[in-house]
């Protein structure tokens, strides 16, 4: 009876403090910025990128001495995607000031050296610290290597010498991700942001409804209701779970609108997040929900100030990062360990998920465990400090 | 029916309240006074049981407010010092709010809280987020709140701290009226004027004791002063004394 008493307030508390937050302008316009922000950068990086293919494909090279080497130019004439002008006058400057993405340089005792069989110099010109031209200088060295190929092979044709011989390796690539892996590397970002978008929006209930409250005073009037301290904190608790989760979901849904429109297919990947894929991310995420939203009630009712506890979740922040910015350095597998490891474990499923090779159910299993187990246990230390006096009334 | 007996609270190595017994009888108005830091707040903390005496027992009508908080709690209605409203709620949500965690049913609490909002005179207020009320306006929320649940035991701390003289008069003639209708009413102040003028009854701490206890007419014939004010000081003075 009592246990059913005490739910009913947590799910009072819990409505009120949805119902407040909801009404915090300044909070709102927050929270919606750090859901939107991650999926929006990813489309704009994703157009970068596949304009940048676009580009390289189609390659305008400036020729320095274009009368120098009749043969090369008109070879590069013949590949596709290709438009040979005559190159300035000073080809280091033109490049310099950007107004040429790649020159090349063709001296003056190039068709000497050539017809004598010894090393031709060519000369390309450009600037490896300009990301956006780095594939039309890449395409340029490409076209070079294939043309001295092609003559290599001839010369030693004509002298007799299989072309075979100087190529002591086979060297054969043999991809085995699929395409939708790649995306996923590609697009590690999402599972980021996704992780970020859970936390930050239960961070503005589990701080405000906690540190706020006991800083505005209403938390010794609201402590005289008659309620057990675990409802009082479940409510808080909950609400900002709710929070998360409803972030979470913005993220994704936007997320899975923008791979529609996403020039991907350019970039060679596919990724799609169907609605079979949302609802995986969502069996990731949500215990990661709960249990964020329990360790920043806790950090927050610890906390001096209003202030302070801001100002730790600035630092508790780097905490969703982590799994992302780590695995961008260390390529990290998925280890089954990693499951039962509170924010990596749903990190690990997400990009599984998100990389079109859904993990086990077990794996869901143990990640949701681990969480709800640690949520669980920060909720009765929260609880355990609503009853301490000097928490109450640290104002 | 309120009842203190032999209440003690330290913080650490203070003893903000020591060997404090008192009763407040239902059908009367009972002050609680003296100077600031006397531990008044802390005693009515006790007593509405956020706060846990070292020593001593509290019984709220037949409760023991120790051992049983929330029963304790659910017979009383607290206006607390600094009313800690929410300001991105209503006037009306506040009532609610605080209803529905005494568990009054929906139907029943829409009702009550009209009636409050009667009794208040609080109808052009209603609907309005408490951001930028009054410090009258914010009175009236608080004790809307604190009377939702209809409690027997009406605890006041400070209640006319900051008050205009219309507000003030207007939350006397609540109390007396509550008074009336035969219930407790246990009232904080450090202001003499106050006490002497609503209480039947009053409690006078100081350093964390209680120094006298009577009706107004008591004290001033346990002080040998004719006002009540000269009565108050002397108490409050001797305390000290005795203290150095």
């Amino acid at each position: 009876m009592t246990d059913v008493k005490a739910l009913r307030q947590t799910i009072i508390v819990c409505r009120k403090e949805l119902k407040d937050s909801l009404r915090d302008r300044r909070a709102l316009w927050s929270i919606a910025f750090s859901v939107l922000i991650g999926p929006i950068l990813v489309a704009f990086m994703m157009n970068r990128i596949a304009d940048q293919r676009r580009e390289a494909e189609e390659v305008r090279i400036p020729v320095v001495g274009i009368d120098r080497a009749p043969a090369l130019v008109d070879w590069l004439r013949q590949q596709q995607g290709t438009q040979v002008v005559e190159g300035p006058a000073d080809a280091e400057q033109a490049v310099r000031d950007q107004r040429e993405a790649v020159v090349l340089v063709i001296p003056e005792d190039f068709a000497e050296r050539f017809v004598t069989s010894r090393p031709a110099p060519v000369r390309v010109v450009s600037d490896s610290s300009r990301n956006d031209v780095r594939p039309s200088v890449e395409r340029v060295r490409r076209l070079l290597q294939q043309y001295g190929l092609e003559i290599g092979s001839l010369r030693m044709i004509v002298r007799g010498v299989s072309p075979a011989a100087v190529n002591p390796l086979a060297v054969e690539e043999v991809e085995v991700s699929t395409a939708q892996q790649r995306a996923a590397q590609i697009l590690t970002f999402i599972p980021m942001f996704i992780m970020v978008a859970g936390f930050v929006g239960g961070m503005q209930i589990a701080t405000d409804s906690t540190a706020g409250e006991r800083e505005r005073g209403s938390l010794e009037p609201l402590l005289i209701n008659p309620a057990p301290r675990g409802a009082f904190v479940s409510g808080k608790w909950l609400a900002a779970s709710l929070a998360a989760i409803a972030s979470v979901i913005l993220t994704t849904a936007l997320s899975a609108q923008l791979t529609r429109f996403l020039p991907l297919e350019d970039i060679g990947i596919r990724l799609e997040i169907s609605p079979q894929h949302i609802g995986n991310i969502l069996l990731a995420v949500v215990p990661m929900c709960l249990f964020t939203a329990a360790l920043q009630a806790t950090i927050a009712t610890l906390a001096r100030s209003f202030k302070e506890a801001q100002s730790y979740m600035g630092v508790l922040m780097l905490a969703p990062l982590m799994p992302g910015l780590l695995s961008t350095l260390y390529p990290i597998g998925a280890a089954p360990w990693m499951y039962a490891v509170p924010l990596l474990g749903p990190y690990v499923l997400l990009t599984g998920v998100i990389g079109g090779r859904p993990p086990g159910v077990s794996a869901f299993l143990v990640s949701a465990g681990v969480s709800l187990l640690v949520a669980i246990i920060l909720v009765r230390v929260t609880t355990h400090l609503f009853r301490s006096e000097r928490i109450i009334f640290a104002r | 029916m309120i009842r203190i007996d032999q209440v003690g609270k330290r913080f650490g190595t203070v003893t903000a309240v020591e060997g404090v017994s008192f009763e407040a009888a239902d059908g009367a108005i009972t002050g609680l006074l003296g100077p600031n830091g006397a531990g008044k707040t802390t005693t009515l903390r006790m007593l509405y049981a956020v706060m846990a005496p070292n020593s001593g027992h509290i019984r709220v009508d037949d409760v023991d407010a120790v051992a049983h908080p929330q029963a304790a709690q659910a017979r009383l209605g607290v206006l607390p010092d600094g009313f800690g409203l929410y300001p991105r709620l209503t006037a009306r949500e506040h009532i609610e709010y605080f209803g529905a965690l005494h568990g009054i049913e929906p139907s029943r609490l829409a009702a009550r809280t009209e009636e409050l909002l009667g009794l208040l005179d609080m109808h052009g207020i209603a609907d309005r987020l408490t951001a930028g009320f009054s410090h009258g306006e914010r009175t009236k929320v608080a004790l809307a709140r604190a009377l939702v649940h209809n409690p027997q035991n009406l605890l006041l701390d400070e209640p006319t701290n900051g008050l205009d003289v219309m507000s003030t008069r207007a939350l006397r003639n609540i109390v007396r009226r509550l008074r009336d209708e035969g219930r407790c009413v246990l009232f904080s102040s450090h202001v003499m004027q106050e006490v002497s003028a609503l209480c039947d009854s009053i409690v006078v701490m100081a350093a964390g004791r209680v120094v006298a206890r009577g009706t107004p007419a008591e004290l001033r014939q346990q002080t040998g002063h004719q006002s009540l004010e000269d009565a108050f000081v002397s108490l409050a003075d001797l305390d000290r004394r005795a203290h150095r």
